[in-house]
């Protein structure tokens, strides 16, 4: 678990969001991929795709079914809600509503040459992740029990950290149930390494 | 010898035993001769018969005498008791001094308007006053009984419905409109009669209630009249109200504004100092000016100016500050939302939002500001550089620019909860 990538990683978004880049992408690793999905779960970034040294298809130009079917489809959905879920045939399954389309992705075999591409954000131009700073550094950990970590979503320091005090200011941590945001922690009562801080 | 005696052998001229009687002072005091009595003017001026008969005849050339038909023009136009005084006036003065002496009048204090002083003028002239004097008799008045106060008030009731219907109280069917009138003139008059002093006191001579009531006994002058013209009217002016400013004047317009609301704009001018500008004549010389504005209330400005004049640069940064006012969002309406930190040349302002009752705990110029803004809770750092300027203009967009929890939630795409509110159910403002 290396902090020196973290915090490449963590220039490297604040750097992006600064160009107004929509898609962007970063070296993968297990660390690399729990965190950017937790930034997704907390509304950070858009989305989090794994592929090559080349984009991905946008959404948008990913194909889709046309507006009169999926009307269509909405139209059924909201008489007949189950039909949401796969129907067990002696065949298989099978999917009232037709079959779905899957966009598939290239992701090379070799790992080394995989990335992580990331969808980045926007609001009333500004983007929504503006800052992200290491916490932890490789030559100083960090880790916090959930006393600590109480105080410091309730914007008081502990343990060295600062408070979580801008509007919105999200902290990442590492515990032994995976990558985890600081309020989940507290609200689970785990403690865990420091990773950053995004806001 | 005491000092109480008399140092009378001083002054002895004999010796005597008698005591000397006082004699007539007859030392002269100075050295100056007197002065002559004063030569006695004449009665009158000794001019030769020649020269009187010259001066006559211009006298009466220039200021003839009234011939009958002008007299009776007059008499048409004056009252008797002014035709009289007219008569006295013209019997006192010469008409030879009028002519040697006359001259139109070019002192500042002559009257400003011509008049043949026969009407009382509301606007230029004093109104005519009476004095006690003028009430003949006994001056002697006490309080109405409650009879008494009935008749008076039921009296001056009718007096004044008179005034409403000069022409008499209409007869028949009233419509409705008619009839609110003339409930309203009954309920005026009523009124007007219980204030007036003729209700309130009583005197066997009825001269003397009058004159309680009578504006020409009234220690106060009465109301100037209104001048019902269009002219007066756009140029009326109340005598409270200062002079237009055309910067204020356009920056009203601006605004969108009216002067009250003008009033309650908090201006204080933060930086001065003189700058120069070197050109090739030489050093020009004027004054900055930067100054903040607030209403107390979630509004913040600020606003530069620089004149060669000082007074003119300051007008000029605090209509810019009025006018670059803009919006401070503000938590529970006393502190911020959140820190903030803002960056102006070399110049970092760091602001920290803090619980209630904490204060403004800030350096001055942001004191200052956060006052105007209506922030009550602060603390704040500016580690680096700190130039006036920089920290008000740092701290101004530090405040105008911040982030709003809904804007962030929007951002998201996650609902952020305001847990103090939720916490004390919406008792926090």
């Amino acid at each position: 678990m290396s902090l020196v990538n973290l915090a490449h990683v963590c220039s490297h978004m604040q750097n992006a969001s600064k160009a107004r880049l929509g898609l962007t992408s970063v070296p993968v690793s297990k660390l690399h991929v729990k965190l950017m999905l937790g930034l997704q779960r907390e509304g950070f970034i858009s989305s989090v795709t794994l592929g090559s040294s080349s984009p991905p298809k946008p959404f948008l130009l990913q194909s889709t079914h046309d507006p009169e079917k999926l009307e269509i489809m909405a139209k059924k959905l909201e008489a007949e809600p189950w039909l949401s879920y796969p129907v067990e045939t002696p065949t298989g399954k099978k999917e009232p509503l037709g079959p779905e389309i899957v966009h598939t992705v290239n992701v090379p075999e070799n790992p080394a040459r995989r990335r992580l591409w990331l969808g980045m954000k926007y609001w009333n131009n500004e983007p929504v992740l503006k800052h992200m700073k290491l916490i932890s550094k490789p030559t100083r950990r960090i880790w916090l029990t959930s006393e600590d970590l109480a105080k410091i979503t309730r914007t008081r320091e502990s343990s060295y950290v600062k408070g979580l005090t801008h509007p919105g200011e999200c902290m990442f941590l590492t515990t032994d149930r995976g990558i985890l945001e600081a309020r989940d922690c507290v609200e689970r009562k785990i403690g865990g390494m420091a990773l950053c801080r995004v806001w | 010898m005491s000092v109480c005696r008399p140092a009378r052998c001083l002054f002895l001229r004999t010796t005597s035993t008698t005591l000397p009687k006082p004699t007539p002072p007859n030392r002269n005091f100075s050295t100056s001769t007197p002065r002559t009595a004063r030569r006695r003017r004449p009665h009158y001026p000794s001019i030769k018969a020649s020269d009187l008969k010259i001066l006559n005849e211009a006298a009466s050339v220039q200021f003839p005498t009234y011939n009958p038909t002008e007299s009776s023009l007059a008499a048409k136009k004056y009252t008797p008791a002014q035709l009289a005084a007219i008569k006295a006036a013209e019997t006192v003065i010469d008409p030879r001094d009028l002519y040697t002496q006359g001259q139109d009048r070019s002192d500042p204090w002559l009257l400003p308007y011509e008049s043949d002083l026969r009407n009382m003028d509301p606007v230029k002239d004093h109104a005519p006053k009476k004095s006690i004097e003028d009430i003949k008799g006994r001056k002697e008045f006490r309080r109405t009984n409650r009879v008494e106060r009935d008749e008076a008030i039921a009296r001056v009731t009718t007096e004044n419905m008179a005034k409403f219907y000069p022409d008499g109280v209409p007869t028949g069917e009233k419509t409705s409109e008619q009839h609110q009138l003339w409930e309203e003139a009954i309920v005026a008059s009523m009124t007007q009669a219980a204030l007036d002093p003729r209700t309130t006191y009583w005197s066997k001579d009825p001269k003397v209630v009058e004159a309680l009531a009578d504006p020409e006994h009234s220690a106060l002058l009465p109301d100037l009249p209104r001048i019902e013209n269009r002219m007066a009217k756009m140029t009326r002016r109340l005598s409270t109200e200062e002079e237009e400013d055309p910067r204020q004047k356009r920056l009203l317009l601006y605004m969108n504004w009216d002067k009250q609301q003008l009033k309650g704009v908090r201006v204080k001018t933060l930086v001065v100092h003189g700058v120069t500008n070197q050109t090739r004549m030489g050093k020009i010389r004027s004054m900055y000016y930067l100054t903040i504005a607030g209403n107390g209330d979630g509004l913040l400005g600020v606003g530069e100016g620089k004149s060669v004049e000082p007074e003119e640069g300051r007008k000029q940064s605090v209509m810019a500050a009025i006018r670059n006012m803009r919006p401070v969002p503000r938590y529970e309406n006393r502190t911020t939302f959140g820190d903030l930190e803002k960056k102006v040349g070399a110049t970092v302002v760091r602001l920290y939002s803090r619980p209630p009752g904490f204060g403004l705990r800030v350096q001055h110029l942001i004191f200052e500001l956060a006052r105007a803004a209506g922030l009550q809770d602060l603390s704040a750092r500016t580690p680096r550089s700190r130039n006036k300027m920089n920290v008000i203009k740092a701290t101004w967009e530090a405040l105008c620019n911040q982030k709003l929890p809904d804007e962030i939630s929007r951002a998201r795409g996650k609902k952020l909860v305001d847990v103090r509110r939720v916490y004390y159910g919406g008792s926090v403002h």
